[in-house]
């Protein structure tokens, strides 16, 4: 388990988000717990993400409240 | 003639503005939602005997009343009789756009969905079973290709027809039978009141605990019982209500879109974006681009600009000559001269860079590299309190403060466009310069490279010192979490890149030439009167203003008042310091005039006023318009307060220390 702010470029699945607010805003866009998404830009700073054809910045006081884990 | 009226709505980067403009084509016009910033589009076009007026509600994902942007949208759509609501889709990325397209119709029954960009969805291989989602969400779907004009006038026809029908069957979403049953509930209390609003999607604001809403409503209805058992649900479900219906909105969303999805071979993939991305966003090549990028466009503003800037100036100074050598009176001449060219004439010159300016920043907006740019400069301002986007027009701020506040534009949030546009005034515009190379010229001739280039370092520290000092100070909120998409890089559509360039240039020659031109007759009379042989000078109001004014200047080595009367025709445009001084003490004697009254503190402590206050009369009344009067006026103060200080302790400490 790792936060999303401290991981790699590859393949992760999210495991939870932590604050609630911040899991709305994520969810509003199409990202839930349990989806898998690829880190294209890892930290520091802004990391983007991708998940089907959506591609997304998540700023690092958000990427540290999302817990992943490396997927197959 | 019968007129409706159109709403479109959509998530942004889904191509809204490409469909706005080729309904509209130049019949457009840009403003400001009543009370507040958000930019307001609207425009129309004539079919079949009817004018529609189309309004371009702002893009958002969601409906919550808690953003400003997303509450204009639902009032909008709430309180104006809107005949039909465009919401348009991204072909390639369907299922976000019907989410929605299920908020959306719980507001309002007559939709379309205009499927845009096709094109690029085919590229990706994704085609749709359009009969199976037009018969599951009751709504007509069109194909279009925006940015070629393909498909917009069976658009036309659909929404001609569409307001021509009584609306029929419409799509209710299925949230499942528990849910629905406090949805009910609620419904019921709301039902009992007699609002604009529908009662159903109040109750669903109510169960996904609204604030906007809940306030709206809580004495209205039997709050406390109905909050009761929403906690109650949501004891059961372990988890918050509102999670619950995104999460079902796009469980079953999903579903739908699948079934409909024809998958096709593939003909490009999409993987060229995330291979720039990677570059573009690098976190060391990132910035150097962004900065490269922004100084491209820095350049191109100015020196494109400036030809056309040029030829405005000549064709006013021949309108001056002309004036001059008419039989008008002296009094006639000089208040169409000295007041209404010199002044409105400043804003014209303006326009060649304004929009040069929405020109590159369409281009950007339009390819996606905007998207970027917040990322790559996310670091920086993060720390500051605002997120990435607000870089750009502080750079550009660099160049003209005027388009630099209207690019604000660009930010969603209203407290970022206030801290942003607040700070803009202290970077240092390129008005400024002739007042630092005439001081330096005089007093620091070794050395002029790096003494002004302290003084655009010195307007950066302020610019960064202001937004945190109002951000800890006045709105007390932790720094905007940036959540941004990052759409995929797509060719400009120019004719949409020039028309929107040009409906935005036509906005600020409307609103600030107005202002301006009472702002200088203004001036004028202050300048003119009581003594009109002597414009401008101490026998004058100007002067008497400028004497009582140059004792506040007393600690700050400049306390003579020609110093204040440029000072105070500085507020006109920057540039009028040095012609002022000129004026006042002869253009031939200039340098050894200013060598009586300054030494080389002094004058430094003067360029920094000239840096730190309010750079010009234009840019005080755009501030005016983005940020309303109040906030306007606090920046004057803001300004001349923080000008006068640092010029203040700068001389005081340097004297001190020179043993002057």
């Amino acid at each position: 388990m790792e936060r999303l702010s401290d991981v790699k470029e590859g393949k992760y699945r999210i495991l939870e988000i932590l604050k609630p607010g911040k899991c709305k805003k994520l969810s509003n866009l199409g990202i839930f717990t349990g989806d898998i998404i690829e880190v294209i830009k890892p930290g520091p700073g802004p990391i983007i993400i991708k998940k089907g054809n959506i591609t997304i910045g998540i700023g690092c006081g958000i990427a540290m409240d999302v817990i992943v884990e490396k997927a197959e | 003639m019968e007129e409706k009226i159109i709403a479109i709505a959509g998530n942004p980067n889904t191509g809204k503005t490409t469909i706005f403009n080729a309904l509209t084509g130049a019949r457009q016009k840009v403003g400001n939602w009543p009370g507040v910033t958000v930019e307001k589009k609207e425009g129309y076009y004539i079919y079949k005997g009817i004018k529609f007026n189309v309004i371009d509600l702002p893009g958002t994902y969601t409906l919550t009343g808690e953003s400003e942007d997303q509450k204009i949208a639902i009032d909008f759509l709430v309180e104006n009789k809107v005949d039909v609501l465009l919401l348009i889709a991204d072909a390639s990325n369907l299922e976000r756009s019907l989410f929605l397209l299920v908020l959306l119709s719980e507001l309002h029954k007559n939709i379309i969905i205009d499927l845009n960009m096709i094109d690029l969805a085919e590229k990706e291989g994704i085609d749709y079973d359009i009969e199976h989602l037009e018969k599951l969400f009751k709504v007509k779907f069109i194909k279009t290709i925006g940015n070629k004009n393909i498909g917009i006038e069976e658009l036309k026809e659909e929404i001609y027809k569409k307001c021509k029908e009584v609306p029929s069957e419409t799509f209710k979403f299925n949230y499942g039978e528990e849910v629905e049953n406090i949805i009910s509930e609620i419904e019921s209390e709301i039902n009992k009141l007699n609002l604009n609003y529908p009662s159903r999607f109040l109750a669903i604001k109510i169960l996904e605990k609204d604030e906007i809403f809940i306030n709206f409503l809580r004495d209205k209805i039997s709050y406390e019982k109905i909050s009761e058992k929403i906690i109650n649900f949501e004891k059961t479900l372990k988890k918050p209500v509102d999670m619950l219906l995104i999460e079902k909105r796009y469980g079953i969303i999903h579903g739908i879109v699948r079934e409909a999805t024809i998958e096709k071979k593939k003909e490009l993939k999409i993987e060229l974006t995330e291979k720039i991305d990677k570059i573009l966003t690098h976190n060391f090549a990132g910035p150097l681009i962004f900065l490269f990028i922004m100084f491209l466009i820095f350049n191109g503003v100015f020196l494109l600009g400036e030809p056309f800037k040029n030829f405005i100036d000549l064709l006013l100074e021949k309108l001056k000559n002309l004036i001059s050598n008419s039989n008008f009176s002296p009094y006639l001449i000089s208040l169409l001269n000295e007041g209404i060219i010199s002044g409105v004439g400043s804003v014209i010159s303006f326009v060649p860079n304004i929009f040069l300016f929405f020109f590159f920043f369409s281009i950007l907006e339009d390819t996606g590299y905007m998207s970027r740019a917040a990322i790559v400069s996310d670091r920086v301002m993060h720390k500051l309190g605002l997120h990435g986007k607000s870089a750009i027009p502080l750079i550009l701020g660099f160049g003209c403060n005027v388009p630099a506040i209207m690019g604000t534009r660009i930010l969603e949030n209203k407290r970022d466009k206030i801290l942003t546009s607040l700070s803009i005034p202290f970077m240092s515009c390129s008005a400024r310069l002739p007042v630092y190379i005439l001081f330096t010229g005089i007093f620091f001739s070794k050395n002029q490279g790096l003494i002004i280039f302290s003084l655009y370092l010195l307007g950066i520290i302020v610019s960064f010192l202001t937004i945190k000092i109002f951000n800890s100070f006045v709105f007390k909120q932790e720094s905007v979490p940036l959540i941004i998409e990052l759409p995929p890089f797509r060719t400009p559509y120019w004719k949409s890149v020039l028309l929107e360039s040009w409906t935005r240039t036509k906005y600020f020659l409307k609103k600030a030439g107005t202002l301006i031109f009472l702002g200088s007759l203004i001036l004028w009379l202050l300048s003119y009167f009581p003594n009109p042989e002597n414009y401008g000078s101490e026998f004058n109001y100007i002067g008497r203003i400028g004497k009582i004014i140059s004792p506040l200047f007393k600690y700050s080595g400049f306390n003579f008042w020609q110093a204040g009367v440029a000072l105070i025709f500085g507020i006109y445009a920057k540039e009028l310091v040095v012609s002022t001084f000129g004026t006042l003490f002869g253009v031939e004697n200039l340098s050894e005039s200013l060598k009586i009254y300054f030494n080389p503190i002094s004058s430094y402590s003067f360029m920094i006023m000239s840096l730190l206050y309010m750079p010009c009369l234009a840019t005080f009344l755009i501030l005016r318009k983005e940020i309303g009067g109040k906030w306007a006026i606090i920046s004057l103060f803001w300004t001349f307060f923080t000008g006068w200080l640092i010029s203040t302790f700068f001389y005081q400490v340097f004297t001190f220390l020179t043993g002057g």
